[in-house]
């Protein structure tokens, strides 16, 4: 696993990949904190509720190429060839993954930064904003990874990715059902500073259904390929 | 050793692969043969585990591949087809990352990027990135991916296809030099090559084998005529005068004329009925006799290509009817074989059994003899 995560890394850091999803995310970020700051906010959590959205469109860039592209070029022969097991492929690049998001967090730091410069900022109330954060990105990775195992067109991953995040957005308004299936109404109560147990257990379940689902996509393409 | 056991891969209602059973034995080179859609790759994929047989059962070394798939492809190195690379890392961190996926433990891993590099000869471009490089050295970095490790077994797919010829020949003396210590299957279209590098040729069409042989003997199979080409000086022009009735030669063709006024001649002897030996003394003694300087002769060899094309030309095509049929058929001789095998089984136990009580009953009965006997004593 070590080494598809290594592996991984280097190809998000090495490419422009990496840089577009910090850089772009971190520029967003930046606009909705000044928008809040001159508003005289000195709350993070109300720009990381704002930035939640964001990663609707961002988080395709990181997972849209994560096995589509493998099976595009070939690569897939390499790793499906290889004694590593499927479950430890995956999880290296989903961990991979989830390393360039926990930067991306880290970066918000300087913010903080600012907000504690001028203001006091509560940091318990943050870091649990950042906890709900990185587990809704987490929540959103999975399903990405998945779209991407299910084709070898990164621009089609993408899209399933972008469409299914956007209609979990409608689904609370259709029934009161849907809502418990939507990940941003999951991540609502963490800005409020309250870290609900069955949130928390809903967005991993969320992301070991989706992992799993992947390793079954790719164990199933041995047998029909 | 590796044992191909009866293996099929359908899609849908098309056999890709159809009951193919082949053994490639240790340090063995076995080359591939087949047209584009033959099955080659279909069948190298179901050894490497990469895809899943409809049927069938691999054996790598005594470990079959379905059951235990990871202790199998650690002793596989595969090469695959169109030599896919990760265009972002260079040469050394593209193999590395290979042993790192091969699970080298961490103490001989650098040694064996070393050893693979080398071999491969990529030392010059080892902190290239492989997008950078040429077709030729991309094909070497596939195949030092392959070597790492150095695996029991090297499976390579069309490993010299868009080369140069001095990066062919390159590639065609590394492989030669795995003889003996690996077992290496590889698949090509070029015949030449494979009648060079392989001990044995496995010929496969429309997802059957048709012929595993050694090139040699599969060359014999398709030597129907003997053909000889002559180079002669013959001043008086009395050749085709002397030889035309001559009873051995079939037919007797002038195929050129040298500017130093020689003559080079096709001849055609009777189907397979003279021995080479004795028409080549007979020839240079008739033309000793007639004043023609025999400057030259030499036997057209029937090759690879002879014997690939006479193979596959001609072969049925059948419907999916027929297939289905044949394959029930086999499948119903396999489960009759299996039948006898259980019945003869049976009846052998059967047959022990019944020794077995009989020598009890027989050393029962001399045991009484002996205790009457020790008893009539007394």
């Amino acid at each position: 696993m070590f080494a598809v995560i290594k592996k991984e890394l280097k190809s998000y850091l090495l490419s422009p990949i990496g840089y577009i999803f910090i850089g772009a995310f971190l520029l967003m970020f930046s606009v909705l904190f000044y928008n809040y700051f001159n508003a005289g906010y000195a709350h993070l959590e109300y720009v990381f509720y704002d930035a939640s959205t964001l990663m609707t469109f961002l988080i395709p860039i990181l997972t849209m190429r994560m096995f589509s592209e493998e099976r595009k070029n070939g690569t897939e022969q390499l790793l499906l060839t290889s004694p590593r097991s499927l479950f430890s492929v995956v999880m290296g690049k989903f961990i991979a993954a989830m390393i360039i998001v926990l930067i991306t967090i880290f970066g918000t730091f300087i913010h903080f930064g600012i907000l504690r410069y001028f203001g006091e900022p509560d940091i318990r109330i943050t870091l649990c904003t950042m906890l709900g954060f990185f587990l809704l990105c987490m929540a959103y990775i999975s399903f990405g990874m998945f779209a991407s195992s299910i084709t070898e067109n990164q621009i089609v991953a993408s899209v399933i990715t972008i469409g299914v995040f956007i209609l979990m957005w409608f689904l609370p308004g259709v029934s009161q059902f849907f809502s418990d299936f939507s990940l941003i109404d999951m991540f609502d109560h963490f800005p409020r500073g309250v870290i609900a147990l069955n949130e928390v257990v809903r967005f991993i379940s969320f992301s070991v259904l989706f992992i799993l689902l992947t390793v079954i996509v790719l164990q199933r393409r041995k047998s029909v390929k | 050793m590796i044992e191909v056991k009866n293996v099929s891969k359908k899609y849908g209602d098309f056999y890709a692969v159809r009951n193919v059973n082949f053994n490639v034995q240790d340090g063995e080179i076995v080359g591939f043969l087949g047209r584009n859609g033959a099955g080659k790759t279909t069948t190298m994929n179901m050894i490497t585990g990469f895809i899943e047989p409809s049927r069938g059962q691999i054996i790598v070394n005594g470990v079959d591949v379905d059951s235990k798939p990871k202790k199998v492809k650690k002793m596989i190195g595969y090469m695959p087809e169109g030599t896919p690379l990760y265009t972002d890392l260079t040469v050394k961190e593209f193999v590395s990352y290979m042993a790192d996926l091969k699970c080298i433990p961490h103490k001989n891993k650098k040694e064996a990027v070393e050893k693979a590099i080398m071999q491969t000869g990529l030392d010059k471009v080892r902190n290239r990135l492989t997008r950078n490089l040429s077709r030729g050295f991309k094909q070497r970095v596939s195949l030092a991916g392959a070597l790492v490790g150095d695996p029991e077994i090297l499976i390579l797919d069309e490993p010299t296809v868009g080369l140069d010829p001095k990066q062919v020949k390159e590639i065609r003396e590394l492989i030669k030099s795995f003889k003996d210590k690996h077992t290496v299957i590889l698949s090509s279209h070029i015949l030449t090559e494979v009648s060079q590098i392989c001990e044995k040729v496995i010929i496969i069409d429309k997802g059957e084998i048709i012929a595993v042989d050694t090139p040699e003997n599969l060359e014999k199979s398709v030597e129907t005529k003997q053909v000889y080409i002559v180079t002669i000086e013959d001043t008086e022009n009395s050749f085709e005068e002397v030889f035309k009735d001559y009873d051995q030669i079939k037919e007797l063709k002038k195929i050129k004329e040298n500017e130093d006024k020689t003559y080079v001649y096709q001849i055609e002897l009777k189907e397979n009925l003279v021995d080479d030996k004795e028409f080549r003394k007979n020839f240079a003694i008739k033309c000793a006799e007639n004043n023609i300087l025999n400057l030259g002769i030499s036997k057209e060899e029937a090759n690879l290509e002879d014997a690939f094309i006479k193979l596959i030309e001609n072969r049925q095509d059948y419907t999916n009817e027929e297939i289905n049929k044949i394959q029930y058929e086999r499948e119903l001789d396999e489960l009759r074989q299996q039948k006898q095998e259980k019945q003869e089984r049976k009846e052998f136990l059967k047959e022990k059994k019944e020794e077995e009580k009989e020598a009890k009953k027989l050393e029962k009965l001399e045991k009484n003899n002996k205790d009457d006997n020790e008893g009539g004593e007394e």
